[in-house]
Order: C-alpha cells, then structure tokens, then sequence
C-alpha cells in the first residue's frame, strides 16, 4: 500500500495544444506519435487521450496511403532522414 | 456540396510542362464533374517514403474543392484510369470541425500561392521602371 508513483503523471500532449484537427501532409507534427520504426506509437507510452489516438492513428493512416510516411522500415528499406524534403 | 481535397502523385519521369498538362487534366477532371476548386498547393517533388511502381520520387499536388457527393465515385474512377498518377488520396471534410479546418487550409494555400503572384508583378514592374 501506499506506493510511490514510480512516473510522473501522464498528460496529453495535444490537449495542452488544444489541437482541434491534425494535417496529414504536415509530418513533423507526426513524429511525436511515431517509433523509430515508424509504428504508431501506443497510448500508455505516449499519454496521448483516447480522443486524440483516435485522431492521429487515422491521419498517419492517411499520410502513410500518400507515401509520405513509410509503412514498415527494415533493415532492408532503410529510409536516410525521410522527413526531410528532396531537395 | 460537400468540401474535399484530392492529393495527387504524379510520375516523375515527366518534364516540367507534362507535369503541369497532367496536373491541368486532373483539375479537368473534377470541374468537368461540377467541382468548384478552392485552392490548390505544389507540393513539388518530394521523396516518396516507399517506391511506388519502381519510383522513388514523385510530384505531389494537393486540390481543395467542394463537389457533390454523388460524383466523387466518377472522379476516383477517372483517376484510377489515368495513367501519369502514381496514387491519389481523397479526404472528405464532413463535420463542422472538419470544415473550419478546410477552410483554414484553404485560406492558407491561397495566401502561400499569392505572395509569390505579388512578389512577380512588382519586380516586373521595377524592372520596367529602371
């Protein structure tokens, strides 16, 4: 009983923005909610409300259709700085 | 009416003119199927995160526009027949927060399409007046 909170509380991120809508084309604003893999990052590790999951997981949905976002990386398709622009 | 907005890929084995005829026959497209464009954003040629179809680069080019809903099916349709287009992704905005948001993203694709359209016609005009 009585245990200490090992972790700080948790708060979502994009509540504090008060972030209404989220852009697909806007990548860098994905990289919060993405691993290093590119998975969709869960909520437990992230602290995203269930509200705003629900939000992003669509939208990297979406940006991952317009290839803008890569759906897996291996060892084999390993993307070099993907969110920066060609130039 | 409903708002939407199209991304299109088009291939970038083209030259700068056959991008933009490409781009025009899209645009075609949807004004031919009673489509009223809003605005339109070049996103240029970018990497593409995955080959699609062998291709590692390719030209995206986003249209804002408000159409019926009925004819969204014939809009695909003709894309997916069009042959320059790597992939498009069409996104509906339904609800009243999703429309505001249209319409900022419109208002802000017009206003990073105008300054440059101002920028040209004083230069010319300064280059004239020297």
């Amino acid at each position: 009983m009585a245990e200490k909170r090992k972790y700080r509380k948790r708060y979502c991120k994009y509540c504090e923005a008060k972030v209404d809508f989220m852009d697909y084309k806007d990548v860098g604003a994905l990289r919060f909610s993405l691993s290093e893999r590119y998975k969709i990052m869960p909520r437990r590790l992230t602290g995203n409300c269930k509200r705003h999951q629900d939000m992003i997981s669509v939208v990297i949905k979406r940006a991952r259709a317009a290839a803008l976002v890569p759906y897996t990386v291996t060892r084999k398709t390993v993307v070099t700085a993907p969110f920066e622009n060609l130039k | 009416m409903r708002n939407y907005e199209n991304l299109v890929i088009v291939k970038p084995t083209f030259t700068a003119e056959e991008i933009q005829a490409s781009i025009k026959a899209v645009e075609e497209v949807i004004t031919s199927n009673g489509g009223e464009i809003a605005a339109t954003n070049a996103m240029g040629m970018r990497k593409l995160a995955y080959p699609i179809d062998k291709n590692e680069r390719g030209y995206y080019h986003v249209i804002y526009y408000t159409v019926a809903p009925s004819s969204i099916a014939e809009i695909e349709r003709r894309f997916r027949i069009n042959e320059d287009l790597l992939r498009f992704v069409t996104i509906k905005y339904d609800t009243n927060r999703e429309v505001t948001a249209w319409k900022q993203l419109v208002e802000k694709a017009n206003k990073s399409a105008e300054p440059k359209a101002t920028e040209e016609t004083p230069a010319t005009e300064e280059a004239a007046a020297e």
